[in-house]
């Protein structure tokens, strides 16, 4: 309780940006900038903690346990941190046609985590997420905010080794196609153009 | 048909010279998400001929014509669900473009975003014109990033050139768009739940009546659309309802993007006139199914499946005929199920998926759908299951269907329901044998 009381407020070196977000909605419809907010915190420290849901329901008028109410509805805020790369692994249907089980079975086993659990080192998270609506280029993993699609068995090496460096690669962007081949998948990468890759 | 498709351009019809591609035309291209771009080819002209040359009436007149119905699943007629804004009284108006696309299977909204979000500002200046609103939002889903980026940016750029704003297109009508981000619940993409999500509230449904029109978003009158069907509206205001109803079936008009999935060779988004047949999309354009196929959903992991034969593959890809036949059109994601996938699995997949969807509000929903459901997958693929579950679980989704508080609950056991109805035999089997008719667990590429 003692380390609640000495923790800066969040965003009261953000007065620009908390501007802009309570500025999106009507001073009637204050509260929507409770996801917005959430959001925010979510991003910067990798979950949202008890201090922080009280200091966002006081900027939007809501009762802390209210923002947990809300908060908790949702599959991307987190209570506790989260990896600096968390993997969220597609498992539904479609995905699961091309493979995402198996990856994430591969997964667990390469990073000794399992879904909802983060590595000793904090690097790396892993969760099981549903449809990311990729189906038509799945399996698919979202690292943070970013989507790597067609994620092969090589590509998923290459992948984690590379975050392993703190290398985080360009998204990889696929809609579909001729997916026979991992080969043939990076054939078709879709590279975003630079500096798109990562931010709230 | 000028670019022609390489192999880094995405799958779309834009490789069958049958169909002309409308609303898929720059999805693709390389930068095709900048002002200058859209501009340059041709964009906001049918914003601006609405704005100069109709009056609201006229065009929800005009979409009224085109017949074009909702993209969003439901298919419900645009131009009528515009009519049932109530006249101005003076309250804000808004309009709300459902772009949180989470139904498993779907996946067209996201390009547009991504590729081409002009085209969807172009649509919503031409709605809130019609329903005489000056304030839009987006509601996106929560893991399109890229897709929420390019909308953001798309809105300054057109902000900044005065194509929104205060007198959107050099006019007197004023709209402005906030594109709102969601976080990951497929629960939202039903328009009450999306309404309460949208005002900081948990995404739980809401009772209708009263309905969005009458009390939406903040109480006020609200249109909600889904963001394909705003971006059709930009091609029939441009080129007329005659054209758009010129394409199509009896009681499904214009062009539609379907989505393909599954075991295909070629997955992706197609654009084809409503009616085409399941054999065209999956075989001409798709390449056919790898390896053999024993069943498909036509539109969604909510619409009942079907099994693979002639009949069904045949099928007009329309809203009538699909309801007829006892499936839907869905949002048309279509998802081809290899024979070598045990049924009994594929579904427990689907049943987990709404499980974990499920917002707890209601009980039929809660208890049935979320709770016990799955545990009765999990019962009968732990090879556990008798002959007497497998009737209790028909019995318990059939009992579920029409009373839940929202159509998720119903989005369920609708497929539930048809896999017995088609595949029986693979869910005997496993009680019977104690291990599934297909045993293949290896889908993934090297
Ligand atoms: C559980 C559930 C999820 C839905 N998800 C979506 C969605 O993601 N996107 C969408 O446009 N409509 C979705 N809908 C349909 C909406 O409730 C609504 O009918 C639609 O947005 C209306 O737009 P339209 O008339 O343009 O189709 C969903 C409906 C249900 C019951
Ligand atoms: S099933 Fe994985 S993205 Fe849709």
């Amino acid at each position: 309780m003692v380390e609640l009381e000495t923790v800066p407020p969040f965003f009261a070196d953000k007065q620009e940006l908390l501007d802009e977000i309570l500025g999106r909605y009507p001073e009637y419809g204050r509260r929507s900038a409770v996801m917005p907010l959430l959001r925010e915190v979510q991003h910067a420290e990798r979950y949202v903690s008890e201090a922080r849901l009280a200091e966002i329901g006081e900027i939007v008028g809501m009762h802390a346990t209210e923002v947990k109410g809300v908060m908790s509805f949702y599959s991307e805020y987190h209570g506790e941190p989260v990896g600096t790369y968390h993997l969220q692994v597609c498992s539904t249907l479609s995905c699961s046609l091309a493979g995402s089980d198996e990856l994430y079975d591969y997964l667990v086993e390469k990073l000794g985590i399992v879904n909802g659990e983060v590595d000793a080192e904090g690097r790396f998270s892993l969760q099981k997420v549903e449809c990311l609506g990729s189906c038509g280029s799945g399996p698919v993993i979202q690292v943070n905010d970013t989507y790597y699609e067609r994620v092969s068995r090589s590509r998923c090496d290459a992948l984690i080794e590379a975050l392993s460096r703190d290398e985080v690669p360009e998204p990889w962007r696929a809609r579909g196609g001729d997916n026979e081949g991992a080969d043939k998948a990076d054939f078709l990468m879709h590279t975003v153009a630079a500096g798109e890759g990562e931010t709230r | 048909m000028s670019d022609v498709a390489d192999a880094t351009t995405p799958i779309t019809s834009r490789h069958d010279p049958r169909y002309e591609v409308v609303m898929y035309r720059h999805v693709g291209i390389d930068g095709a998400w900048t002002l200058d771009y859209y501009r340059g080819h041709g964009g906001y002209a049918s914003a601006r001929k609405a704005l100069t040359t109709m009056t609201p009436a006229q065009v929800i007149d005009e979409v009224k014509a085109s017949k074009l119905r909702g993209r969003g699943g439901a298919g419900f007629p645009t131009g009528v669900k515009w009519s049932f804004m109530p006249p101005v009284d003076g309250r804000q108006r808004l309009l709300v473009v459902n772009a949180d696309e989470s139904e498993p299977g779907s996946f067209k909204d996201r390009y547009i975003m991504e590729d081409d979000p002009h085209q969807l500002i172009e649509g919503i200046i031409i709605g809130c014109y019609a329903i005489q609103a000056t304030k839009a939002f987006i509601y996106i889903r929560g893991e399109y990033g890229l897709g929420y980026r390019r909308l953001v940016q798309a809105v300054e750029e057109a902000r900044a050139a005065g194509i929104l704003g205060k007198n959107a297109l050099g006019s007197d009508v004023e709209v402005d768009i906030t594109v709102h981000r969601g976080a990951g619940a497929y629960i939202c993409g039903e328009e009450t739940a999306l309404m309460n999500s949208l005002e900081g509230l948990r995404g739980n449904p809401r009772l209708k009546p009263p309905f969005p029109a009458q009390a939406g978003v903040y109480g006020l009158p609200t249109t909600i659309n889904n963001v394909t069907t705003m971006t059709s509206v930009v091609h029939i205001i441009e080129r007329g309802a005659d054209w758009f109803a010129s394409m199509g079936t009896e009681d499904s008009k214009g062009t539609k993007l379907y989505q393909i999935s599954g075991t295909v060779v070629r997955p992706g988004v197609y654009e084809l006139p409503m009616g085409a047949t399941f054999r065209e999309l999956i075989y001409d354009l798709a390449g056919g199914p790898k390896g053999e196929a024993k069943g498909f959903f036509p539109g969604g992991s909510s619409t009942p499946p079907f099994p693979w034969r002639d009949e069904f593959l045949d099928m007009p890809m329309d809203y009538g005929t699909l309801a007829n036949s006892g499936s839907m059109l869905g949002t048309g994601g279509v998802i081809v199920i290899p024979k070598e996938k045990d049924i009994v699995d594929a579904m427990y997949n689907v049943v987990r998926f709404y499980a974990h969807e499920s917002c707890g509000k209601c009980t039929p929903c809660r208890e049935g759908i979320s709770t016990w459901l799955p545990k009765m997958y999990q019962k009968l693929l732990a090879g556990l299951g008798t002959r007497e579950d497998l009737d209790l679980m028909e019995d318990m989704v059939r009992n579920t269907r029409g009373t839940a508080f929202c159509p998720l609950a119903d989005a369920c056991a609708m497929p539930v329901q048809a896999s017995f109805k088609w595949f029986r035999d693979e869910y005997e089997y496993l009680v019977d044998h104690g291990t599934p008719m297909y045993t293949k667990n290896d889908w993934w590429e090297a």
